[in-house]
């Protein structure tokens, strides 16, 4: 076991950055995600630690030993591919034993590790079958096993799970964490999924463009996304996210025809100016019964869940036009067809109880509690600070 | 309940075996046409090996005889003892050995270059070595022999096998690499995280998984160097120095052709071509890579 660190490090293909100056510690039995949309540099940070990838600038160290110049066969760490990467030609038993073969490990010694991880991943009457005769999941069962049989410093997992269908999926990803936490084995593990980023990870580093975003405790990341990208692409379903002006010196926010009030939480620094502001799907809730704000608007669309449901309600509000400053999975849905006496319309999707009953054309009122608002910088969509930290963050899982 | 199902398949059987009737017809057809390609393509075949077992007057009758209603075994006999045909053998030996073996170990060399390193240069190359195997042959025998016969290679073994690996190669190389791109890097990248050298993964990984490249290859070369004609006969002048397929030809001279022992010769080279496949064609059949990644 040993501590990965990334130290200014910075990769690019020619002009073209990969990752830039990425600065990140994972600790030692630490589980940590990067996550990110594709070609975020995940991947190539990735292949940096494992030495696939040579680094243009900057250090890796893993333990107290910077593995910059150093082979992949001698960093002691495991790798899962997203395909796998089984050697077709070798049986499980062989393709287990590989790695241990490698490093000349004594033939009784294999033999009863690769038993051993065998009858733990449900593989023990396979090991004579090749690759081709296994399905999707044992095969990624033998993958992590093979990684799991060396005993390394360190994992490195790149999308293992993004080949699986989904029920199988949710399935490993409880029993790769269930693995880590039993074998405390340092992780680092990348994925475009941000549920399975937040389900896994003891902390998720969120990278765009190869620039690290932030690093963090899910929850932390959730409650307190340091600017607009990771406020959009962590949480689904995505922040609802629109402009508003900051009014009465900094007390104010004025979208629409509604005047919030924003109580403790003041926004001085900004009066006068335009914000971005952001609300999670469940604080959007049914007036009735609710303090704080009430917004007027409308039922588009309500998508039944089973536990819950998501209704997309158009309110009068300035969507949000910086596309770039956002996740671009994670758009706004545009506003409706022919709602004219709305000038400017945001879709603001709200997380309700089955029971309440609404329906498509109906007027609604909603109620938004100021204590629970992120504010960002329209310029530059890093999150503003407040005189008042929500003291209610914890509520916002 | 029971009536309704019963009832039911009724009226929809007819609209079903209409349809594949005709598939049925069409498939005769097709069925029937393959049997007449076959015929053409195995025809000669049968005519040289039934030919071979004839005697003499048979083999010149007016009247074709269909099956050898006599077969005699002294048309291998003479075609055996026929001058130079141990050299033959043993020349034809040597120079398929030779291409066949040099043309994997650079062709697996040069595509594995060609497939897994990026250099400058690198899409030009296999441009050309595309291109090359598009002129004509005959087109070069002068320049290739002019060529040759200033560095003394004219009459040499040697001369012959560096002419056929200048159309082996490139033929490889082409096949192999696409072998090689058809297996996915992350095999050899997991090797060598698993503690494997990048050469060792080239052996212990890449190389079981091209077994079947290399089949098809090594095949191609041997077919290729051991039926040539053109250049032998061109380049070997010497009979000691003939390979078989020049041999052949000395069975037909000024005063006719020995068609008996022609036949038998012809035979006898076609053995161990045939041999060679089927040794190695089982390799070719079974797809390595099923099973390595996620399809």
């Amino acid at each position: 076991m040993a501590e990965i660190e990334f130290l200014h490090v910075s990769k690019s293909y020619g002009d073209t950055p990969a990752v830039r100056d990425l600065n990140l510690k994972v600790g030692e039995g630490e589980f940590v995600v990067l996550v990110g949309p594709s070609g975020c540099g995940k991947t190539t940070a990735l292949r940096m630690v494992a030495g696939l990838e040579e680094i243009t600038d900057g250090e890796i160290r893993i333990g107290d030993r910077v593995v910059n110049e150093l082979a992949p066969r001698d960093r002691d760490i495991a790798m899962v591919f997203q395909n796998y990467a089984l050697y077709p030609h070798k049986t499980v038993y062989e393709n287990l034993a590989f790695g241990l073969r490698m490093r000349k490990v004594p033939k009784d010694e294999q033999r009863r590790r690769v038993e051993e991880i065998a009858r733990k991943l449900g593989l023990a009457d396979m090991l004579n079958r090749r690759p081709s005769q296994l399905s999707g999941g044992q095969r990624q069962r033998v993958a992590m096993g093979r990684a799991i049989v060396r005993e390394p410093k360190a994992f490195l997992m790149d999308e293992p799970l993004s080949n699986l269908d989904a029920k199988l999926r949710v399935q490993m990803r409880a029993e790769i964490a269930r693995i880590q936490k039993a074998l405390e084995v340092t992780t680092l593990y990348v994925t475009h999924d941000q549920v399975e980023a937040m389900t896994m990870g003891d902390r998720v580093a969120v990278m765009r463009d190869g620039i690290l975003q932030q690093v963090d405790t899910p929850q932390r990341l959730y409650d307190l996304p340091a600017n607009l990208f990771v406020a959009s692409f962590v949480g689904s379903p995505p922040m609802n996210l629109f402009e508003a002006n900051v009014e009465g010196d900094g007390a104010q926010l004025v979208f629409g025809d509604t005047r919030l009030d924003l109580g403790a939480r003041s926004l001085r620094d900004y009066n006068g100016r335009r914000v971005v502001v952001g609300i999670r799907p469940e604080e959007v809730r049914e007036a009735s019964g609710w303090d704080g704000a009430h917004v007027r608007g409308r039922v588009l669309l309500v998508e039944a869940l089973g536990a819950e449901q998501l209704v997309h309600i158009e309110i009068a509000a300035t969507p949000l036009e910086r596309a770039d400053l956002v996740d671009a999975a994670a758009q706004p849905p545009g506003p409706s067809l022919g709602v004219e006496e709305l000038e400017r319309s945001v879709t603001l999707l709200g997380r309700f109880d089955r029971h309440l009953l609404l329906t498509p054309g109906e007027a609604v009122e909603v109620a938004i509690d100021p204590r629970l608002l992120h504010f960002f910088d329209l310029e530059t969509g890093a999150a503003l600070p407040t005189s008042d930290v929500p003291a209610v963050a914890g509520v916002a899982g | 309940m029971s009536s309704v199902t019963q009832i039911a398949p009724t009226p929809v059987a007819p609209a079903v075996t209409r349809p594949r009737s005709r598939k049925r017809l069409r498939k005769a057809g097709w069925n029937v046409l393959g049997l007449i390609v076959l015929a053409v393509m195995v025809f000669p075949v049968y005519w040289m090996v039934s030919t071979a077992f004839k005697p003499g007057h048979d083999i010149l009758s007016y009247t074709p005889q269909w099956i050898p209603t006599h077969p005699v075994l002294s048309n291998f006999t003479d075609a055996i003892h026929q001058q130079f045909f141990w050299n033959a053998v043993k020349n034809s030996l040597i120079v398929t050995t030779v291409v066949v073996v040099l043309s994997l170990v650079l062709a697996f060399l040069a595509a594995l270059a060609l497939a897994k390193f990026s250099f400058y240069g690198r899409k030009p190359f296999i441009v050309v070595i595309l291109g090359v195997q598009m002129v004509p042959l005959a087109a070069l025998i002068i320049p290739l022999y002019i060529l040759m016969s200033r560095v003394h290679q004219v009459d040499k073994l040697s001369g012959v096998i560096v002419m056929y690996l200048t159309f082996v190669l490139p033929f490889a190389v082409w096949t192999l690499r696409g072998f090689l791109l058809g297996v996915p890097k992350e095999l050899e990248e997991s090797a060598m995280v698993d503690g494997a050298t990048r050469f060792g993964a080239f052996v212990r990984i890449l190389l079981p998984l091209l077994g079947p490249g290399l089949v098809a290859t090594s095949i191609f070369a041997f077919i290729q160097a051991w039926n040539e004609f053109i250049i032998a006969y061109v380049f070997l002048h010497t009979p000691e120095k003939q390979t078989l397929m020049v041999w052949l030809a000395s069975f037909t001279t000024l005063r006719g052709t020995d068609w008996g022992p022609l036949m038998a010769g012809a035979t006898l080279c076609s053995l161990p071509v045939i041999v060679f496949f089927v040794l190695v064609q089982r390799k070719i059949a079974f797809g390595l890579t099923a099973g390595a990644v996620k399809g």
